[in-house]
């Protein structure tokens, strides 16, 4: 009998550094787009909304840490809970990340050229939308060709950026504390500006935007080399360097001495610099126009940092379509989308065909969003029916809503692998677990995990609750992946509801031994046989 | 890129970075303590000040553990 042909593999090119970039690009810049919008909403709360979304964040993120460490797979969470949880709610997941990485490739691309239009009026979104919008798509399609053309090419612009994006807003936060924060200022302004719960809340689903990313480092794992020991040690100082970059920015809004007046608002009126950031004019570039309040260096930044928000941004986007390609790659070889989307291009062995679709998609949704403003008869129309919300805003509402949806089966995910798969070595485990006997097997059970799944569903509810549209193009969204997984899988002939078959024992040491974690397999396999022992049963592996 | 992130000049980089860190958050948690005490509207920057100095141990742990092996 002839062997099928081998199918050829993503290869594992990114480096421990690499991993680190793929995730703080994604991250890193999120601030860039959600420090204005937050500190808009949430007012004198802002460093409030930002902790609780950090805290639930860092749950999140050790979540991430332990399951792509234990997992080192493409598909991040869709796999994960696709694992725990089955066929139909790994679609769910995964369908949920799709939105989010595909608003992500535009959302990113579109704050990109932003920033990039404080130095070139040219671009400025309001004075020439057509220049704007031609120049966001070529964006994309730019994208879409250097991740086609390889993730070690992609990676290493990554890399570089980063590097320097975490240099300079190291430097930010420096000087901002160093010369310009005054705990006394904070909480003056605490006090003085506390919001209302709506708007609390508002501010706080607001907020984990700029905390979505650590899909892409587990992503990477599946091209990260030795990714049991690099994927904690890189996620660790990710998640710190996050909380600190958004917790730094929020409180020095709130608490910063600038060295140069405020300007008045439209009406003649004094503002505090929390509302000079978050108005309508600096909201979308608000981290550069802080830092250049910063007493000293302030005058150096004003030249640069719309330039590094800007970097920051595309390699947001970038992200985007590295992740939503790697998602629909894996998703694919679960039978939860179809084939095609698992091709690799056989020169350059990246997913290609996902690469395209997904940024087919984000064209799709920057032709939505640009719409209003290319044709004001559009414009109108939009105004009517999004009651009043333009259509970023409406895309920034999706993106929340994917987030915490897809978070919150994670949670679920991980409670269920912690009981059901005992035997797989975890190199790293979030910390607070309460141990039982399941089946006669000793489990623990990961108390941090409740907690987050409390937060993220809260943050669910807030953005249901204060989002008007989110909360009904949000569900929407996944009621109609649901029905198009329906009818994609009773045309397969696979089981609709339930799962199909999976050697998940079998796949698990293929997936250890593919990642050269040899002992983490042999480990796996005498855990295996440790466990069938006890409960009875024989094993597959 | 690679090259540089494995030289001794990137692994002090990090250890310089890592010590400012430490005493930045220091500086954070004192100042905030003086100004809002047990006030809970102080608690965001103590997080700040905590997460500081964490980020600045891991970075002297990875410098400790990178002279002890240094292939690591």
């Amino acid at each position: 009998m002839k062997n099928a042909p081998e199918q050829p593999s993503l290869r594992r090119a990114v480096t421990p550094w690499g991993s680190f970039a793929w995730g703080y690009s994604d991250v890193g810049a999120d601030i860039f787009v959600g420090l204005g919008l937050v500190l808009g909403a949430a007012a004198g709360a802002s460093n409030i909304a930002f902790l609780f979304a950090g805290l639930v964040y860092v749950c999140v993120g050790l979540a991430y840490t332990e399951l792509a460490a234990a997992y080192p797979v493409a598909g991040g969470g869709q796999y994960f809970v696709l694992r725990g949880l089955g066929d139909i709610f790994g679609f769910i997941a995964g369908w949920a990340v799709l939105l989010d990485f595909t608003i992500d490739i535009v959302l990113f691309a579109w704050s990109c050229i932003d920033y990039l239009s404080k130095l070139m009026p040219v671009l400025a979104f309001t004075i020439h939308p057509w220049t704007h919008f031609a120049v966001v798509f070529l964006v994309i399609a730019g994208l879409a060709v250097l991740n086609v053309i390889g993730v070690r090419e992609s990676s290493a612009f990554n890399e570089i950026v980063s590097g320097l994006d975490v240099v300079s807003e190291t430097a930010i936060l420096f000087f901002g504390f160093l010369f310009a924060f005054r705990p006394e200022i904070l909480l003056h302004t605490m006090s003085l500006n506390w919001p209302t719960t709506f708007n609390l809340m508002n501010g706080t689903s607001l907020a984990i935007i700029s905390f979505v990313g650590l899909e892409s480092i587990s992503q990477a794992a599946q091209e990260t080399q030795r990714p049991a020991s690099v994927i904690p040690r890189t996620s660790i100082s990710l998640i710190l360097t996050i909380l600190i970059f958004a917790l730094s920015y929020s409180n020095l809004a709130l608490g910063m001495q600038p060295w140069t007046p405020i300007p008045v608002d439209a009406h003649g009126h004094a503002q505090a610099l929390w509302q000079y950031l978050g108005n309508e004019e600096n909201n979308g570039s608000a981290v550069s126009v802080l830092a250049s309040l910063i007493p000293y260096y302030g005058a150096l930044a004003a030249l640069y940092v719309p330039l590094l928000g800007a970097i920051l941004l595309l390699i947001s986007s970038n992200s985007g379509v590295f992740g939503s390609s790697r998602i629909a790659y894996a998703m694919s070889q679960s039978q939860l989308l179809p084939s095609i989307f698992q091709r690799v291009h056989k020169k350059f062995r990246t997913p290609a065909v996902s690469i395209f679709v997904f940024c087919g998609f984000a064209i799709v949704e920057l032709v939505f969003a640009a719409l209003p403003s290319l044709s004001h008869s559009l414009n109108a129309i939009y105004a009517h029916a999004f009651r009043g919300e333009d259509g970023i805003t409406f895309l920034g509402d999706l993106y929340a809503f994917g987030a915490a949806t897809s978070y919150s089966f994670v949670f679920v995910a991980l409670v269920a692998l912690r009981i059901r798969e005992p035997e797989s070595p975890r190199r790293f485990k979030m910390p607070f677990n309460i141990p039982f006997t399941y089946k006669g097997v000793r489990v623990e059970f990961p108390v941090v995990a409740v907690i987050g799944f409390l937060g993220i569903t809260s943050i669910l509810a807030f953005t249901m609750i204060t989002h008007l549209i989110g909360r009904i193009a949000g569900p929407s969204w996944i009621l109609l992946g649901l029905l198009a997984y329906l009818i994609y899988r009773k045309r397969k002939g696979l089981p609709v509801f339930r799962s199909k078959a999976h050697a998940w024992r079998k796949q698990q040491v293929q997936i250890l031994r593919d990642a050269g974690e040899l002992e983490m397999m042999d480990e796996y396999i005498a855990n295996i046989k440790a466990t069938d022992a006890l409960r009875g049963t024989k094993g597959s592996a | 890129m690679n090259n540089f992130v494995r030289s001794e000049t990137y692994a002090r980089a990090r250890l310089v970075s890592g010590t400012i860190m430490i005493v930045l958050g220091a500086m954070l948690l004192v100042g905030m303590f003086r100004q809002a005490g047990f006030d809970w509207k102080g608690l965001p920057g103590y997080v700040l000040g905590l997460a500081l100095i964490g980020l600045g141990i891991v970075r002297y742990r990875e410098y400790v553990l990178r002279k002890k092996r240094p292939s690591s």
